[in-house]
């Protein structure tokens, strides 16, 4: 069932576009994140959403109520903000129970939910601490409590990790994932962190430039991107112009060397010139019979990434990476050698925009 | 070795001119606080203490200019906090120019405008000066703009330290409409800005002379002058009393301050 919609939003600061007619639909219960650089509009569109910037065209819909020009206070929508915005001058307690207490709410009420949700964040013993007697990571925690006390429609967080540290950002990434699980509530998280959009979401709508470049599942994100961006903005790729060589068969050609691709060529003409885009872990060292995609190349650098070993190689005269997991029994190659790799013709994508 | 010698330099001179400093700040006061207590031949005493104490004018006037400052802190408060609040959250560019409005005061002098008050304000259309009530009006308007530039800084400075627009933000997503924003949210985290400014205001009305002279009200500034004239040691206990009350203000304010840097310093990072 649709919980959220957005109608051909449009968004311009004089004569700056933010955003440019963005489409989207969010079930109920549904995480979804809006993904993209700084400047894309991802902020911009949540903002709408909360009420904070109006549209220049467009609706915004949620449970079929028109929210376009409801006031932000009247909208039932919880927001995180990057800083947290905790309200210095209240205790955690108060903080978390202010909506409530503005709703109002009995005391006793308050009281009950108050626990109930640091309950929920664990932080029950921080009931009367002030928020700058909490850690970057707890005072965030708080404030996902505040928003979620008074029970909104919508849950909206604003890079709500950008200002932790890793280790923290990656308790409090899981922590937001179960409480929003565990909740069922429907929520947009803008972050410009594709590892968290790909780790959180149910969907991500990837943004450029104020427009929706694609949206799909994590799964499809990563593996299927559709344009030029999606696919160098999420993970690393290798790109390279080829030349059609045979469109039925699925051939093109850079450098002089043939190129299979699975997914084919149809509707391009022999000559025409695709960007082709292989994920770094897609290449391998060649080490079984394999027919197609078998490449010479001299291997230009090697650098240690932990988990990962990230190869350099050069192909005819283009540069790729190769990212082979790290394990004691890997061999490495000599830097300034020949080896031969491969990857699957399902591994090359051809990439429009 | 040369490093040595030269912090040893430094901090010798570092206390030469400091000490330097209190002895040109603090030898006239001693000097004014020596002199109001010799009233009395041969003997150190508070006589001239006692006397303006026991002087009814004293009283009407220290009464009359703390109610003054107190009105014209609330009224201070009531135009600054609010105007301030909201540049900061619409129109944040209008910060120079409102700078520049607010330094007015310091740059014309307070004669300037205690006759323009009085020029445009004793005629038709908007006559102040007709009984001692509208007068009182048209002080507290006067002695608001005097105080702008000490107002208008601390309440600045005040939203300077906090997240004027998120913490907004946070409280309308909660449900809060702008009152509730500006009172539950805003205000009580501008408090020691607000009383900052406020006790600055208080010290300001307290001394002010040009205003309540011209306007002929029984002000403590007036009360001060008129003193002056006729005696030598009640007016240096007067000074000594008005000096006093500017200090605890700024004591207070120091107190508040210094209160709520101990409160933050008790942070717990776990």
């Amino acid at each position: 069932m649709t919980h959220l919609e957005l109608t051909h939003i449009h968004k311009s600061f004089g004569a700056s576009v933010a955003v440019e007619d963005f489409n989207l639909t969010v079930k109920q219960g549904e995480f979804v994140s809006f993904l993209g650089p700084s400047g894309c509009g991802k902020t911009t569109t949540l903002r709408m959403v909360a009420g904070f910037e109006l549209p220049t065209s467009g609706n915004v819909t949620l449970n079929g109520k028109d929210l376009t020009y409801v006031p932000p206070n009247k909208r039932n929508v919880g927001m995180v903000f990057q800083s947290y915005a905790l309200f210095p001058n209240m205790t955690v307690a108060q903080n978390v129970g202010y909506g409530l207490k503005i709703a109002g709410k009995s005391k006793n009420e308050i009281e009950e939910r108050v626990r109930e949700m640091l309950s929920l964040i664990q932080m029950d013993k921080f009931y009367s601490r002030y928020p700058y007697q909490l850690s970057g990571g707890q005072q965030q925690r708080v404030a996902l409590a505040r928003a979620l006390a008074i029970q909104p429609e919508l849950l909206l967080l604003d890079e709500p990790l950008s200002a932790l540290d890793a280790k923290i950002r990656f308790e409090l990434r899981q922590e937001i994932r179960r409480i929003q699980q565990k909740l069922g509530i429907t929520t947009i998280y803008v972050t410009h962190d594709q590892e968290e959009a790909l780790s959180l979401s149910d969907r991500i709508v990837v943004m450029s430039q104020g427009k929706i470049e694609q949206v799909g599942n994590p799964f499809e994100i990563y593996n299927f991107p559709q344009t030029r961006f999606v696919a160098k903005f999420v993970g690393s790729l290798n790109t390279v112009t080829a030349t059609v060589v045979d469109p039925a068969k699925g051939i093109a050609s850079f450098d002089g060397i043939n190129l299979e691709i699975a997914q084919g060529l149809n509707g391009k003409n022999k000559g025409e010139e695709v960007t082709i885009a292989i994920r770094p872990e897609r290449f391998n060292f060649l080490a079984e019979q394999r027919k197609e995609n078998v490449f010479d190349c001299t291997i230009e650098n090697i650098t240690f990434l932990g988990s990962v070993v990230r190869v350099q190689m050069k192909i005819g005269n283009s540069i790729f990476n190769m990212d082979t997991f790290n394990r004691p029994s890997l061999k490495l190659p000599n830097i300034g050698g020949k080896e031969q790799v491969t990857c699957s013709n399902k591994a090359v994508l051809v990439l429009a925009g | 070795m040369d490093e040595i010698m030269s912090r040893k330099r430094t901090s010798f001179f570092t206390i030469f001119w400091g000490i330097l400093a209190l002895l040109y700040f603090f030898l006239p006061i001693y000097g004014t606080l020596d002199f109001s207590l010799r009233m009395e031949r041969g003997i150190l005493g508070f006589k001239a203490y006692k006397i303006i104490f026991a002087d009814p004018r004293f009283w009407e006037g220290f009464r009359y200019s703390v109610t003054m400052a107190v009105i014209t802190i609330i009224v201070s408060a009531a135009i600054f906090v609010p105007t301030i609040y909201w540049m900061y959250l619409k129109v944040p560019q209008a910060r120079p120019i409102m700078e520049i409005i607010t330094i007015l005061p310091f740059v014309i002098p307070g004669i300037i405008l205690v006759f323009g008050l009085i020029r445009t304000f004793s005629r038709p259309p908007l006559q102040l000066t007709t009984s001692t009530f509208k007068t009182d009006i048209l002080m507290i308007a006067g002695y608001v703009i005097i105080s702008m530039p000490y107002m208008f800084r601390a309440v600045d400075v005040g939203m300077r330290s906090i997240d004027v627009r998120t913490l907004t933000e946070a409280a309308q997503s909660l449900g809060s409409n702008w009152f509730h924003v500006l009172a539950d949210v805003i205000i009580p985290n501008l408090r020691l800005a607000i009383l900052g400014g406020s006790l600055i205001c208080f010290a300001t009305v307290m001394g002010e002379l040009i205003l309540a002279d011209f306007l002929v009200r029984p002000a403590l500034g007036p009360y001060m002058v008129r003193l002056g004239l006729t005696k030598a040691y009640e007016p240096a206990a007067l000074a000594i009393i008005s000096y006093s009350l500017t200090w605890f203000s700024l004591g207070l304010l120091q107190f508040f301050s210094s209160r709520s840097e101990r409160q933050k310093q008790q942070v717990i990072t776990t």
